[in-house]
């Protein structure tokens, strides 16, 4: 075996940051290797200086995706590569596929695929359209993809795409691929493809780098695995000769709890009521369709399904920021359907908002002023109008210091901090409000394991309190191990409400897929809500879920 | 060996400027950009400074160039001859035989230009060109602020000028149907206050026309506040003509207030048409926005809702009722400069106003839209009005090349502030390749 990539203590400084420090990392042909790390640990800086986007500081690139070659003493022969840019990266055969895609939506998947390189006649004034498809039908065949080369784009699955992005690079000669976070869109049937899929690729003799921080993914797809931490490399494993204790010890760096065992929640009176609420997205089609749940005191309600179901929507008409078409909302027995943001929050519900850059914080105010985002008219932080600034500095201090927020500097922009430390100080902020309910939207999103166990241990203190906690999150471990019950949404539906103890990751896969699996430990009409009116009749469920299946039939 | 033997040419490559790759340039571009956005008040003074030395520079080589191209009889400006010859080769520009001769002086332009607008403060400090100077800036002061209130909301105000036109015209025409009513200093004291509140209302509404319109109608604020400048240009053309007309005057204009309902000039000969008790209150205008900016819960909304709309609204900022009120407000500061201009200057209303609704625009750019550095940066521009007729009157420099001096000034002045506005636009889009960067940064400063 040979190496198709060796990166040779790659140092990367940033103005005041050393993103990676004196990395190593050498991936075999034919292989599949995952960088595993926290956020921030340097993954994507470190596949940016193999990709060409950033010149490493230190260190050098070897590439050759047939392998290198070694001379008697142990060096490689040829010279390390030296990239510019992405062009020269894809020209040694790199290919890199992006966390969000790249695709043009209105043109066709052999289109895309063979954009900027298209077979070309007439002496190179048109496009050979025929022979574009041609080659991209070649390439699906060669690699087993199921792609339709004619279909459009912003017609096909996120599955699909991604696909599309694989052929695209591969179509442009790549023989290394690096895929960025690539499962964090998918369903669990769609991950099972792609790996399927890198499984093909590494067949037939192309090397595979994906980034991860989920370590389940990293042990189920990749040969070996290399951790990152704090922007070193701190150790490369054979999945084989490891555990999963072992690899979240070396990313966190301590021993980590995995599983959590939440003692089972004890539900008070209904909080938080959403009765057939019905609400449109921005092009105006149904998003959310008639929606009906009650979360009690005393009790974690999660909401599973792949993101763009309607999740979104759900919980901007539940915290007042989207307009709903037709139903209600009931807030401690109060109809808040009309009320604004500022009355929700003034009611008892505070919010972690799923986009903390665009929502959840002010990038260019520092933690002072973004703690007191929201409640800027109220009592203690305002006073006849005037904000206390020495208040609001003392909130932050406490906020950061309880949710160890890095750096603990109050004074600091909020766009200066990691992503984990700007989610980990939303959360802080909102938990701090002592609402009646919390409305979270994936409050562990990119935020790294320590972080996240850290969150998970705060929200079953705030349901053991007698909050009310609605969870939205896409991360299946996370609704499953944290809710009391589990609704499943799709297509803006609340397919079925199941026991998280009970269902299995299968039924949850295939509900989140619109299908309907057989045996579902379903809580709909059973004893758990025979006290809710929307939910009296298990019939109209059954129906619902019926249409949806329908529904999900005519697409394919 | 041969592993040493390539690494070794290849290190100093990488310093090689030829070789500077796009992603390289563009990286450095976007730090400096970045750089300039985070800069202090300090920083952005000196930039602001050594900006100005340029724009000097570069005008005294145009003034110079301009006095090459013009005929005259005697020089007023004249290089001594000079001849650097090396060798064979004569070096054409830079060597001249006998002694070139240019018709402006450069630097009498800009002592005049600079100095000018200040008169002979030694000997007499209360003098006609430093009064129009602090009358320029006073006014200028009052639509700077205007514009960077509503810059800090996230709304382009460009319709200063017609909520100048408006508030000037109603108060001359309120005040001066009240003004019968009362007299002596009892007059002034009720009169001047009277005449800016009528100012700040009539400005305030029609700012707030273009903000209802944004809120409600997703009107362009931009679109609709340039043409609303046309409409109180023409309008007040036509009550001016036709309603308000003082008969016994051949010029557009109302008839004059009695002297009673004007601000007094206190410290200033009174036809020098400035009072520093207006001067005093544009200073104090500024600072209480500046507070009611920083300090209040409603400059929390307002300043939330002009960095970022969709965090404001999670906020619990109602964002359509932060536009009109922030327009309003701006309408309303850009009104009382219209009542200033009518109860300090004028004394009645003339049609005609000069464009200090558009320099106020200006003026809030250079200050970086903070309402105290308006202050600063409205006196440069009284300075560089009230220099302008200086030099125009003292020198045969045309007034159109007083006038590209004063642009290239602003130009470069402004300059600083623009990419500092343009570094953050690319800041908000940098954060992506930063975030993973800094992310460790959180670890290293434990």
């Amino acid at each position: 075996m040979s190496e198709a990539v060796r990166l040779d203590g790659i140092t990367k400084r940033f103005p005041g940051v050393v993103a990676n420090d004196d990395v190593t990392l050498s991936v075999e042909r034919g292989t599949v290797h995952a960088l595993l790390g926290e956020n921030g640990a340097g993954k994507t800086t470190l596949m940016n200086v193999l990709y060409g986007l950033f010149p490493p500081t230190e260190g050098d690139v070897y590439v050759d995706g047939e392998g290198l070659e070694r001379d008697d003493g142990g060096g490689y022969v040829g010279s390390p590569e030296r990239f510019d840019s992405p062009r020269d990266a894809i020209d040694a055969g790199v290919g890199m596929i992006h966390q969000h895609f790249m695709l043009v939506d209105p043109m066709t998947v052999a289109e895309n695929i063979t954009l900027g390189n298209e077979p070309r006649k007439w002496g190179g004034l048109a496009v050979d359209r025929a022979a574009a498809r041609e080659a991209v039908v070649d390439l699906s065949e060669r690699y087993g993809f199921d792609v339709d080369p004619d279909a459009t784009v912003a017609d096909v699955s996120v599955g699909v795409q991604q696909r599309v992005e694989i052929l695209k690079a591969l179509y442009r000669g790549a023989d290394v691929l690096i895929l960025d976070e690539p499962t964090a869109v998918l369903t669990p049937q769609e991950v099972a493809d792609l790996f399927e899929v890198l499984e093909e690729l590494t067949a037939q003799g192309k090397t595979v780098i994906f980034i991860t921080h989920k370590l389940g993914e990293a042990l189920d797809a990749a040969d070996e695995v290399t951790v990152l931490r704090d922007g070193r490399n701190v150790g490369s494993v054979r999945t084989a000769d490891t555990s999963r204790e072992e690899l979240a010890e070396l990313m966190v760096g301590r021993e980590v709890m995995l599983e959590s065992d939440y003692e089972p929640a004890t539900p008070g009176d209904p909080v938080l009521r959403a009765e057939g609420v019905t609400a449109s997205d921005e092009r105006g089609v149904v998003a959310v369709d008639d929606v009906s749940f009650t979360v009690r005191e005393g009790e974690v309600f999660g909401v599973a399904g792949v993101d763009g179901n309607g999740q979104s929507e759900l919980v901007e008409v539940l915290t007042g920021l989207r307009d709903h078409e037709s139903g209600r909302v009931e807030l401690r027995g109060r109809d808040v359907t009309d009320a604004s943001r500022r009355d929700r929050a003034r009611a008892g519900m505070a919010y972690v908002p799923e986009d903390r850059q665009e929502r959840g914080l002010v990038m260019e105010f520092d933690l002072t002023e973004n703690g007191i985002l929201g409640s800027q008219h109220d009592e203690p932080f305002a006073r006849s109008g005037r904000v206390d600034w020495d208040r609001a500095d003392d909130h932050a201090e406490r906020v950061v210091e309880e949710f160890d927020v890095r750096p603990p500097d109050t004074g600091a922009e909020a766009r200066s901090l990691s992503g984990g430390n700007q989610q980990k100080f939303i959360v802080g902020r909102e938990f701090a409000r002592d609402p009646a309910c919390i409305v979270a939207s994936h409050p562990t999103r990119g935020v790294d394991i320590g972080s996240t166990e850290f969150i998970h241990d705060r929200i079953i203190d705030l349901r053991d309190e007698g909050k009310a906690v609605l969870l939205v999150s896409s991360k299946l471990d996370e609704v499953r191990g944290l809710s009391d019950r589990l609704a499943v949404m799709y297509r803006g539906r609340l397919v079925d409400v199941v026991d998280p103890d009970a269902v299995t990751e299968e039924q949850l896969g295939l509900l989140m897929a619109g299908e309907e699996p057989d045996d579902v430990p379903s809580l709909r009409g059973g004893a758990d809500d025979a006290a809710d009116p929307p939910e009296e009749s298990g019939g109209t469920d059954a129906g619902r879920t019926d249409g949806v299946a329908g529904d999900g039939g005519d697409r394919e | 060996m041969s592993d040493d033997g390539t690494g070794g040419p290849d290190g100093p490559d990488g310093g090689d400027p030829g070789e500077g790759s796009d992603a390289g340039v563009r990286g450095s571009v976007v730090g400096w950009l970045s750089r300039l956005a985070r800069a202090s008040a300090a920083e952005r003074l000196f930039i602001s400074g050594s900006a100005l030395v340029l724009s000097v520079v570069i005008g005294f080589f145009i003034v110079l160039a301009a006095g090459r191209m013009t005929t005259c009889d005697t020089a007023a400006f004249a290089l001594p001859p000079r001849v650097i010859s090396l060798g064979p080769v004569s070096l054409g520009p830079f060597s001249w035989p006998a002694s070139m001769g240019f018709c402006y002086d450069p630097i009498n332009v800009y002592d005049r230009l600079f100095l000018g607008a200040f008169g002979n403060l030694a000997a007499d400090p209360l003098n006609g060109q430093f009064a129009t100077t602090l009358s320029e800036t006073t006014i200028l002061v009052f639509t700077g602020v205007a514009v960077a209130v509503a810059f800090k909301a996230g709304v382009f105000n460009i319709g200063g000028q017609g909520q100048l036109v408006v508030g000037a015209l109603s108060t001359a025409v309120v005040v001066f149907a009240v003004a019968p009513l009362l007299s002596g200093v009892v007059g002034t004291l009720v009169l001047v206050p009277f005449g800016l509140a009528v100012g700040a209302v009539a400005g305030g509404l029609y700012g707030a026309l273009p903000g209802a319109l944004k809120a409600y109608a997703d009107a362009n604020e931009v679109i609709t506040t340039i043409m609303l400048n046309f409409v109180a240009t023409a309008v007040a053309l036509y009550l001016t003509q036709d309603v308000f007309q003082d008969p016994d005057s051949f010029a557009t204009q109302t008839r004059a207030l009695p002297s009673y309902a004007r601000f007094p000039s206190l410290v200033f000969p009174d036809r020098a048409g400035v009072s520093l008790l207006a001067l005093a209150l544009a200073v104090a205008v500024a600072v209480a926005v500046a507070y009611t900016l920083t300090r209040t819960s409603f400059g929390y909304d307002v300043r939330t809702s002009g960095l970022q709309p969709e965090a404001a609204e999670y906020g619990g900022v109602d964002a359509a009722r932060t536009v009109v009120a922030s327009m309003a407000l701006s309408g309303a500061l850009a009104g009382v400069g219209g009542a200033v201009y009518v109860l300090m200057v004028l004394g009645n209303f003339q049609t005609g106003v000069p464009d200090y609704g558009f320099d106020g625009i200006t003026v809030s750019i250079l200050a970086g839209n903070n309402p105290v550095g308006a202050v600063g940066a409205a006196l440069l521009f009284g300075v560089l009005k009230s220099g302008s007729i200086v030099v125009d009157v003292g020198t045969n420099v045309p007034p159109q090349l007083v006038g590209v001096l004063r642009g290239l000034i602003v130009l470069f002045v402004a300059m600083p502030e623009f990419f500092r506005m343009v570094g953050r636009r690319v800041g908000d889009v940098a954060p992506e390749r930063d975030r993973g960067a800094v992310a460790t940064d959180g670890g290293e400063r434990e």
